[in-house]
């Protein structure tokens, strides 16, 4: 039963990163709050399909590969895998759709290194705020029996308040402060500002964090990620395939992915355990299958829809104590320039929304060393990790050369 | 008073749980073979894949897991502040709902409370809807 570590060892490191390009998140969201100032609709220039063309477009330059090299193709967000291979030209051997890049990435490393195909894009495209869609209330998610189905009479709605009711259970059980979770969001705008791209790039004072208003309390608005429209594409081949191309490859070590499905209506996972028993068997699996333990993490890309993401996963995959998240990131630890700098580029809190997506390109643009003003210094590993509805999920990168 | 609510989930079991509540009945599916009690209503046992069942009374006590306040409206029929408190049935479920008669500000996780109805409608027409008081 589960995984077998010595096959999966055997694919570690054997697939690599070698294009990412992503959209003008910080262009667009201001051509929209343009639009909104002077009473037009704020609909962008491109649909999902043309976010997720142009996405592709940067990332295969990025890779120097051709079109005819791409045989396999997933996406994620709103567009249709039929209908992105139509407009991309390509006809893959390999597909697959409809979820976020941290069950895709493995994926297609496991399609690559089963031979399935050779050279995979992952393509994502969501012109969410053009769309106007709403994430709660009668929104996404809530005609399916998710979390909140069951609970509309209540008046329970929201993925935010799922986070909020697991911040209030960390503050319940070990004292935690909103002062303190403060930092995660404060932190990750002062990575944002090192970013031209990022949608958000003013300083969050201690006050302004402190008196902002509640979404849903706990929770401040600063605490909730961002709804912006974009596309991210990445493209991944064998290593082998890889010394030939033109930018220092990311080599994938490993991944890990456990669910706590069972119970997943019911919260237990989420409100009791705060998603630590899964988050460590996804840790467990991604360290030993990658053959690196915290220490040898010299980067940190976590999920960060909400800011309470960021001390559950360092809680949950052993970076600390069960409870101590919140003073493990204080003092300056995930800055750059700290033990662990964490969500380099703003993740979603602050540089775009792209459901995971614009994590792994920062993390692939950390390790090949073009980061710029905000490049971690000599940095030689990254990982990635997101916990959602019912799942731990996490990917492991490793610079090659 | 009936207060208006965003509409229930309908359809099997779920139809008898509702009409339960109208009883002022707070039950829930218990498993004839193994025991095990389900929230929300299931077609089929996951402990044993048994698909009979007993809807069984719980206690109604229950002790508060935690809670948050909507500052902002999500439902029409639900205006901010609005508290949603998860509560742990002596059972052993968990069950989302809200307070009655108390403000969870400042509660702590384990405080003891019990379940009522309050009278309230949605599309489908007036219904009793579990919610829970401070226990005494
Ligand atoms: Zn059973």
């Amino acid at each position: 039963m589960g995984y077998d570590l010595s096959r999966l060892r055997q694919v570690s490191d054997q697939v690599a990163v070698v294009g990412v390009g992503d959209t003008d998140y910080a262009k667009d969201y201001e051509a929209a709050r343009v639009a909104r100032q002077e009473g037009r609709e704020e609909i962008g220039a491109l649909d999902s399909y043309g976010l997720a063309a142009l996405a592709f477009r940067r990332a295969l330059a990025d890779s120097g590969l051709k079109k005819e090299d791409i045989d396999g193709i997933a996406v994620g967000g709103p567009v249709v895998h039929q209908r992105v291979c139509e407009i991309l030209g390509i006809n893959p051997v390999w597909g697959i759709e409809g979820h976020q890049s941290d069950i895709l990435l493995p994926l297609a490393v496991q399609a690559i290194a089963s031979g399935a195909c050779t050279t995979v894009a992952l393509i994502y495209g969501n012109a969410q705020r053009s769309m106007g869609t709403r994430y709660g209330g009668g929104g996404i998610g809530s005609d399916q029996p998710t979390s909140y189905y069951y609970y509309h009479p209540w008046g329970w709605s929201s993925q935010g308040a799922h986070y909020a009711m697991m911040f209030k259970a960390h503050q319940l059980m070990y004292g935690s402060t909103e002062e303190q979770l403060g930092t995660v969001s404060r932190t990750i705008r002062k990575h944002a500002m090192l970013n031209d791209n990022a949608v958000m790039k003013t300083p969050i004072s201690e006050d302004e964090y402190n008196n902002a208003r509640y979404i849903a309390r706990p929770l401040k608005i600063y605490d909730y990620c961002l709804v912006n429209d974009g596309g991210v594409a990445i493209i991944l081949t064998t290593k082998e395939r890889a010394k030939d191309l033109p930018k220092t490859p990311v080599l994938v070590s490993g991944f890990g992915r456990a669910t706590a499905e069972i119970g997943a209506t019911q919260l237990r996972d989420r409100m009791f355990d705060l998603y630590h028993e899964v988050l460590k068997q996804s840790g467990d699996q991604a360290f030993a299958m990658s053959q690196m333990t915290t220490k040898d993490v010299g980067h940190f890309q976590t999920y960060d829809a909400f800011s309470v993401h960021l001390p559950i996963n360092l809680e949950g995959f052993g970076f600390c104590k069960p409870g101590e998240g919140l003073e493990y990131i204080q003092d300056g630890r995930i800055e750059i320039g700290g033990e662990l700098p964490c969500n380099t580029s703003g993740g979603m809190l602050s540089e775009s929304y792209m459901q995971s997506w614009n994590h792994q390109v920062e993390a692939v643009r950390q390790l090949r060393h073009e980061a710029g003003r905000r490049q971690v210094e000599d940095v030689q590993t990254s990982m990635f990790c997101h916990h959602g509805s019912g799942g731990a999920f996490s990917i492991m990168y490793r610079r090659g050369n | 008073m009936t207060e208006r609510r965003p509409n229930r989930t309908l359809g099997p079991d779920h139809d008898t749980f509702w009409a339960y509540c109208n009883q002022g009945e707070f039950r829930l599916q218990q498993c004839n073979t193994c025991s095990k009690i389900q929230w929300p209503p299931t077609p089929m046992c996951n402990e044993c894949l048994s698909d009979e069942f007993t809807w069984t009374p719980m206690s109604g006590r229950a002790t508060i897991n935690t809670y948050c306040t909507f500052e902002r409206p999500y439902y029409k029929e639900c205006p901010p502040p609005w508290e949603a408190i998860l509560v742990e049935l002596e059972e052993g479920p968990l069950f989302m709902s809200n307070p009655k008669g108390f403000s969870v500000e400042g509660k702590e996780r384990g405080t003891p409370v019990k379940v009522t109805f309050l009278d309230c409608e949605d599309d489908a027409g007036p219904f009793k809807l579990p919610v829970f008081e401070l226990a005494d």
